[in-house]
């Protein structure tokens, strides 16, 4: 039982350090991205190949994972951001086939739908990893991590420039900001930070292949970024919780079991929709509405454009 | 040398020629309003001259460089800030952040001290200091102007485009503007403005460009423009105009 709470913990942990870094680029910088899978992934298998090829290394695998993730996504950003925010939306989807493609078919590397087996438990700072426990604890730490450099960033210079552009990127422009810039390194940091989940995913289950590096996945992120509330730091949170938590929920209910996967993913449809039309700014922003709040007032000005 | 060189300068959009050829030196350290009636291609004007447009033809030089092609964020860079007519705040953000990302480098993890210094003295400067800590979007209408001027009031610019600064500003508020205005001028600051009411043009310009179907018709003193008949009916309506254009 222990086990099952902590590997429940560990999936909830990597969750969260992946929406919360999707929430930097769809809440933040005002990027939909149906790619954040692709990012794990890369971690993942760059991860794996360090525990593999060189050393079990939890710190050094992490950071060779984030640096090829983040390089990843940068190639990504440069051409593709140029284009019209809806066309990015489309643009990722692409990227996420492609990559998906990539992870089954390039076997000398990804070791094709086998994937890579066989990776040792991880080390860090001398300290072998074993129980279930122990990598509750490294997730932890992880993900406290991640959410601390996350609140750092937004509330810094560089996260300050993104809400600007969220609010109006005319107008940022006009005071100088480069929207192609800001944009990329959101992107990137992004990418990098969804390579520590890759990194842990893959010491933890000790095997990788492209099932955990879906589409199906990525929407799923997405989901947890909107359902909890994108541009907040406590959104992604509650909606990795809720999402992660849910399957776990459903086990209660007495329900054939071929019926439970259908249900679910009915549950995670509705309430994206529902949640979109009745309460956009996601589950975590109940607190606002206790809050009055002031119309927003009508600007004047002439006819002239 | 004049603080902005606008040079032949040509804007169509398909078959509709907005600006057929603006010529228009600004001298530096002088308030220039740009008047005219609706639709004579003000904003236009202000849009090619800061790089959200590109004119056709023509060139518009600052510092001895050509402006033309250059992007938004490098015209900002340059020394040139626009501010815009339908203000554009950041809605979500309180009036000190507004301020202070206008000034501060993106690329950096802590907010320096000097910035958050220097921002207080442009919300004392506008008068708002009291409302730091208020959302944009919770702000009265005069104070929205006054903080859609702060924004660009902390960068640091050779050359204010002011679009409809005080349009909607009551007595007071208008005195303020005034006095802000005088005081960036103080600072050896170079101002084109679009402003509709005339009782301001006629305070505060050193200089009045007259803009009609995107030619500049006049350029000289307020003295010369308020005495030219011929400028006058073209304003207020007897061309064709609504009277109610004029006011606001």
């Amino acid at each position: 039982m222990i086990a099952y709470i902590a590997n429940l913990g560990v999936l909830l942990g990597i969750a969260v350090i992946l929406a919360s870094s999707l929430n930097l680029m769809v809440g933040y910088a005002g990027i939909f991205s149906v790619a954040h899978a692709v990012f794990y992934g890369v971690g993942a298998y760059a991860a794996a190949k360090i525990a593999l090829g060189v050393t079990d290394s939890f710190l050094l695998a992490t950071a060779v994972a984030m640096f090829v993730s983040g390089a990843v996504s940068f190639l990504l950003a440069v051409p593709v951001l140029r284009v019209r925010e809806e066309y990015f939306v489309v643009a990722s989807i692409g990227f996420q086939v492609v990559a998906s493609t990539i992870f089954t078919s390039w076997h000398a590397v990804t070791g094709g739908m086998g994937g890579l087996a066989g990776i040792p438990p991880a080390r860090v700072l001398g300290w072998q990893l074993t129980s279930p426990v122990e990598y509750l604890i490294l997730t932890a730490v992880c993900m406290v991590l991640v959410l601390a450099f996350i609140a750092v960033l937004v509330k810094s210079p560089f996260g300050r420039a993104l809400k600007a552009f969220r609010d109006d990127e005319v107008a940022a422009t006009a005071l100088g900001k480069d929207p192609l810039a800001l944009r990329v390194a959101a992107t990137t940091i992004s990418g990098a930070l969804a390579a520590v989940a890759g990194s842990i995913y893959a010491f933890h289950v000790s095997f990788v292949n492209p099932e955990s590096f879906t589409l199906d996945y990525s929407v799923m992120i997405l989901a947890m970024v909107i359902i909890g509330g994108a541009g907040s730091l406590a959104g992604p949170i509650v909606g990795a919780v809720f999402i992660t938590a849910f399957p776990a929920l459903l086990n209660f209910i007495e329900m054939p079991s071929r019926y439970v996967g259908p249900v679910e993913q009915l549950i995670y449809g509705a309430s994206i929709v529902l949640l979109m039309v009745f309460w956009p700014n996601g589950l975590a922003s109940i607190w606002r509405l206790l809050r009055p709040r002031r119309p927003v007032q009508a600007a004047g000005g002439g006819t002239e454009r | 040398m004049a603080a902005l060189d606008i040079h032949g300068l040509r804007k169509a959009f398909g078959g509709n020629v907005i600006i057929p050829d603006v010529t228009l030196a600004l001298e530096p350290g002088l308030i220039t309003s740009l008047v005219g009636p609706n639709g004579a291609g003000k904003t236009t004007l202000f849009n090619l001259i800061t790089g959200f447009l590109r004119p056709d033809a023509g060139s518009v030089h600052y510092k001895g460089s050509d402006l033309v092609g250059l992007s938004p964020q490098r015209v900002t860079r340059l020394g040139i800030a626009r501010s815009f007519q339908d203000l554009r705040l950041f809605n979500e953000m309180t009036v000190f952040e507004n301020v202070l990302v206008a000034q501060e480098s993106s690329f950096r993890l802590w907010t320096r001290a000097a910035a958050c210094r220097h921002t207080d003295a442009v919300l004392e400067r506008v008068g708002l200091a009291d409302k730091r800590d208020t959302r944009a979007m919770d702000l009265s209408y005069a104070e929205r102007k006054f903080l859609n001027l702060a924004r660009i009031m902390a960068l640091d610019i050779d050359l204010f485009l002011l679009d409809e600064p005080a349009s909607g500003l009551d007595g007071p508020s208008r005195t303020t503007f005034h006095t802000l205005l005088q005081s960036l001028k103080d600072e050896g600051h170079t101002v084109l403005l679009i402003e509709h009411n005339l009782d301001i043009v006629r305070e505060v310009s050193d200089r009045i460009a007259f803009l009609n179907k995107g030619e500049v018709m006049a350029f000289d003193t307020p003295e010369r423009i308020f005495a030219n008949e011929r400028l006058t009916d073209l304003y207020f309506g007897t061309a064709g105009r609504p009277a109610e254009a004029a006011s606001c």
